[in-house]
């Protein structure tokens, strides 16, 4: 009897314990359970590599920026250099031609000191391997110096315009992490493969975060780096944290699906340009805040100058004028972005050259139509059915013909998919239908984005395309890498496979000149002749439209190219 | 006098064939209302040479109202609204209707000549002939023919609408031909092929004069459920975005309105395209299970039966 008492009364007691067990586990908010000081982070796709010198997709980049860091950063407001691992700013010596850079007292995730070995191993690998990604910007230093464990001295073959912007800032690698990995790649036959699939699983950060844990396909989480150089620091006039736990990246599919997620609160941010279509939901949300800011960004039509028919530069200014880019700024971008007349935004006020020909501006359809007209006509063009008819109205032209008499061949404008970007894809089905009504036959084709870039820019086969740089450098040296003939070739920059002597010899003269204001107007020059023979039509920079969850953080930093930089993570702060 | 009737009737067989199956098929409901449905989308197709007759702006592909740049609702001057560029949904909706027809229509032609050929082949000649078709047939049909053109398109980018319908059609034969064969196998064996054959009938002739006539009632039934297929897959490569970007189909429609990011706040956008290729599919259905009905006896008398 006592026996069956006991029994019964452990049994009542284990189930009031789970029961009291579940009702904690109902009642506490869930959040709590991975931390309120989390910020969750939705991405589209999952990061393809932890390896930096391998990482070129954008996804593995955010993360990856979160933990290399380089030696000088911009500041948000006024996109000047400031130091960043870098003590102060750095020292040029003109007589032995070299700059003198400080490293401030910094650690490794793992506890090691951050010295001036790391930063001149980072140079010497890059230089050594010959990195796709940074090879270019450090090929014209000659020797690297480590005086003492917190200075390095660089010195150049020649002055370099880009060693500020490019050069120095580029990522940081730890020499520790790095140094068996090379011995073992450069025993094998080919290196730079072997360096490049090296598998990184846990990268020793420099940075705000330090990886924790990759759940593949599901979530990558990134944990404060109680090491980060900056914690409680006050740089550039900014006091620094990091003041979160950790960042959480989770991987979405698709655009709705994130958005679904913000405004359920299953994620802080978004970290992608959301399309126009979202806004007017996001914008009544209480607890979102949607932010614009300008990208220095480059979307535009590039020809294949290497053959018929495109390259005749006749034939590119009147496809320049026939492009409305009011139209697409206004239908396609719903007003979200500027039109583009030059290869540099002119949000790059500096640059930026104000005085370039604007084929077709302001034009309505009609007299963009005459005017494409005159100058094909002019240059020797017939058709079967001209657009222009005897009595002087516009009908569908016919069968256009090259100043030789051949009939034009059909030609393909290459675009991204929809599904990567619905705007380029809209871009050259309607730049297809401008074209046809002149009788040319344009076919626009939407293609795999790597097969795309296979396409145009190894095998290099192709008419036309539609192609933009999302986060162009604010230092303009771009121009000279995109249409120097020398990078005509195989994965080279000049995909248009366009060929200067003047522009070259200009573009190499800007390279090597250190003052800014001779620099400019050697920049200005090179904008001029592009803009002449349109090798590419800039046709617009989008304006970059990010929404946050406004109840749990706040913080963030917004500058150009959005606010999803090293300055919002290190600021961003539980409400 | 009986003689000549006779002669009539074995001369216009096949009008009082078509008579007698039209009679079963009005007393279906289903096949009734799918055949209401697809003549209205018939319809929907002629119309759409209309809007942009009327004015530059109805054109589905190009055409803009001036006056709006934004996704807007029904007005009297769109009825379905406009899409985010401003372009008018229901000249779009027109248009869907005939580049469904075409894919539908042409893909399944396709299929079912590839199928009754290769099947009445293979049940004819048989032996080696017949193992090599149907290993062929099986090896065609385990592969998933949405992947193969998704892969397809990756690879070579987004394919030209034709080519679409070209790899529809060679890739559904598999299961037409399967079914041609063994109905050729049956007739192989009856009487008037034997009675043909020692009349001194080429293989050709008891192929296409004796078998065909057989076996294409058949086919017909077939093709519809095979038009129902390419539509479905067609809409479905446009909506995942490997579509012809130079058409504007029911499948590109919602691909638009997806990735624009009007899912969820414009139903007049999302709905059309979404319903009206339910309904094609849905007719071409009913249509199917009504000429069943027709074809096979059987399924007829368990009707009345019940």
């Amino acid at each position: 009897m006592n026996l069956t008492h006991n029994v019964k009364t452990h049994v009542l007691t284990a189930r009031v314990l789970i029961l009291g067990l579940l009702a904690v586990m109902f009642l506490i908010p869930w959040r709590h359970a991975y931390g309120a000081d989390m910020v969750k982070v939705g991405l589209l796709q999952e990061p393809k590599t932890l390896n930096i010198w391998l990482a070129s997709d954008r996804w593995s980049r955010k993360v990856l920026g979160q933990i290399y860091q380089p030696l000088y950063i911009r500041d948000p407001k006024t996109l000047k250099f400031i130091p960043w691992l870098a003590q102060e700013h750095p020292v040029y010596d003109e007589a032995t031609l070299s700059y003198t850079v400080k490293i401030r007292p910094a650690k490794w995730s793992d506890g090691s000191d951050l010295t001036s070995e790391d930063v001149a191993f980072t140079g010497r690998l890059i230089k050594e391997f010959r990195v796709p990604r940074y090879a270019s910007k450090w090929k014209f230093i000659k020797k690297i110096e480590t005086p003492d464990r917190h200075t390095v001295r660089f010195y150049l073959k020649t002055p370099k315009a880009i060693f500020l912007t490019r050069t120095l800032t580029t990522p940081i690698v730890q020499k520790r992490e790095w140094t068996e990995v090379i011995e073992a790649a450069k025993k094998t036959e080919k290196p730079l493969h072997a360096l490049l699939n090296h598998k990184m699983d846990r990268p020793v950060s420099s940075g705000p975060f330090v990886l924790k844990d990759w759940k593949q396909g599901a979530y990558l989480f990134l944990q404060k780096n109680r090491y980060f150089f900056g914690q409680d620091k006050t740089i550039d006039n900014r006091k620094l944290g990091p003041h979160i736990g950790g960042i959480i990246f989770k991987i979405f599919g698709t655009s709705d699906a994130a958005i679904m997620a913000l405004k359920k609160g299953g994620i802080d941010m978004f970290w992608w340009a959301i399309q126009p279509g979202y806004l007017e939901d996001l914008r009544k949300h209480e607890n979102i805040r949607v932010f614009y800011n300008e990208k220095s960004a480059l979307y535009y039509m590039g020809f294949n100058v290497r053959r018929p028919p495109f390259n005749d530069v006749n034939l590119r200014r009147a496809i320049a004028t026939l492009i409305d880019k009011d139209f697409i700024l206004k239908r396609i971008l719903q007003g979200y972005g500027i039109k583009m007349y030059s290869i540099v935004p002119p949000g790059n006020h500096f640059w930026y050259c104000p005085n370039l020909p604007r084929y077709g501006e302001g034009l309505p359809k009609e007299a963009r139509i005459r005017r494409a007209y005159e100058i094909l006509r002019k240059t020797g063009y017939t058709w079967q059915v001209p657009p222009i008819d005897t009595e002087g109205k516009i009908v569908k032209a016919k069968d256009i013909r090259l100043p030789d008499g051949r009939p034009m061949k059909r030609f393909t404008i290459l675009t991204p998919p929809a599904d990567y970007d619905p705007n380029r894809a809209m871009c050259g089905m309607i730049i297809q239908e401008w074209l046809r009504a002149m009788g040319m036959p344009a076919f626009s084709k939407p293609m795999a984005f790597g097969s795309l870039i296979q396409q145009v820019k190894t095998r290099r086969d192709f008419d036309a395309f539609i192609l933009g740089y999302g986060n162009l450098s604010l230092d303009p040296d771009y121009l000279r890498n995109f249409f120097h003939s020398r990078n005509d070739k195989p994965k080279g920059w000049n995909m248009s496979g366009y060929k200067n002597p003047e522009f070259d010899r200009i573009a190499d003269l800007s390279a090597g000149t250190m003052d800014r204001d001779k620099r400019r107007a050697l920049i200005w020059q090179m904008q001029k002749i592009i803009m002449n023979d349109v090798p590419y039509i800039p046709l617009y920079n989008p304006k970059l439209v990010e929404a946050v969850r406004s109840d749990r953080f706040t913080g963030w930093v917004e500058m150009l190219g959005g606010i999803g930089n090293i300055w919002s993570f290190c600021r961003l702060r539980p409400r | 006098m009986e003689l000549a009737t006779k002669k009539i009737v074995l001369r216009y067989h096949w009008v009082f064939r078509i008579r007698e199956g039209w009679g079963i098929f009005h007393q279906s409901l289903l096949g009734k209302i799918g055949l209401v449905l697809l003549l209205l989308f018939a319809l929907m197709a002629l119309c759409s040479y209309i809007p942009p007759r009327l004015d530059p702006m109805y054109d589905p592909m190009t055409g803009v109202d001036p006056k709006i740049s934004h996704s807007t609702g029904p007005s009297m001057r769109h009825w379905l609204g406009t899409d985010f560029m401003g372009r008018d949904i229901l000249s779009q909706l027109l248009a869907g209707a005939r580049i469904a027809f075409m894919v539908g229509v042409s893909a399944a032609f396709m299929s079912i000549f590839l199928g009754t050929a290769i099947g009445m082949i293979a049940g004819y000649v048989g032996r080696i002939m017949d193992t090599l078709l149907m290993r062929l047939a099986d090896m065609i049909m385990v592969m998933p023919t949405l992947l193969v053109v998704l892969i397809l398109s990756s690879l070579f980018g987004q394919l030209n609408i034709w080519t679409i319908v070209l790899i529809i059609a060679l890739f559904r034969w598999p299961g037409v031909s399967r079914v041609i064969r063994s109905q050729t196998l049956s007739l192989k064996q009856r009487p008037f092929i034997e009675a043909a054959r020692v009349a001194g009938a080429s293989h050709l002739r008891i192929i296409f004069r004796h078998i065909m006539p057989n076996v294409l009632p058949l086919s017909f039934l077939y093709m519809t459920f095979r038009v129902t297929s390419a539509i479905i897959i067609e809409a479905a490569l446009a909506f995942l975005g490997f579509g012809d970007p130079g058409t504007v189909s029911w499948g590109m429609m919602l691909q638009w309105v997806w990735k624009t990011g009007h899912m969820f706040k414009a139903p007049y956008w999302l709905l059309p395209p979404g319903i009206c290729i339910s309904l094609i599919t849905l007719s071409f259905y009913m249509l199917g299970r009504a000429m069943d009905e027709v074809l096979d006896p059987r399924l007829r008398r368990e009707q009345e039966a019940g």
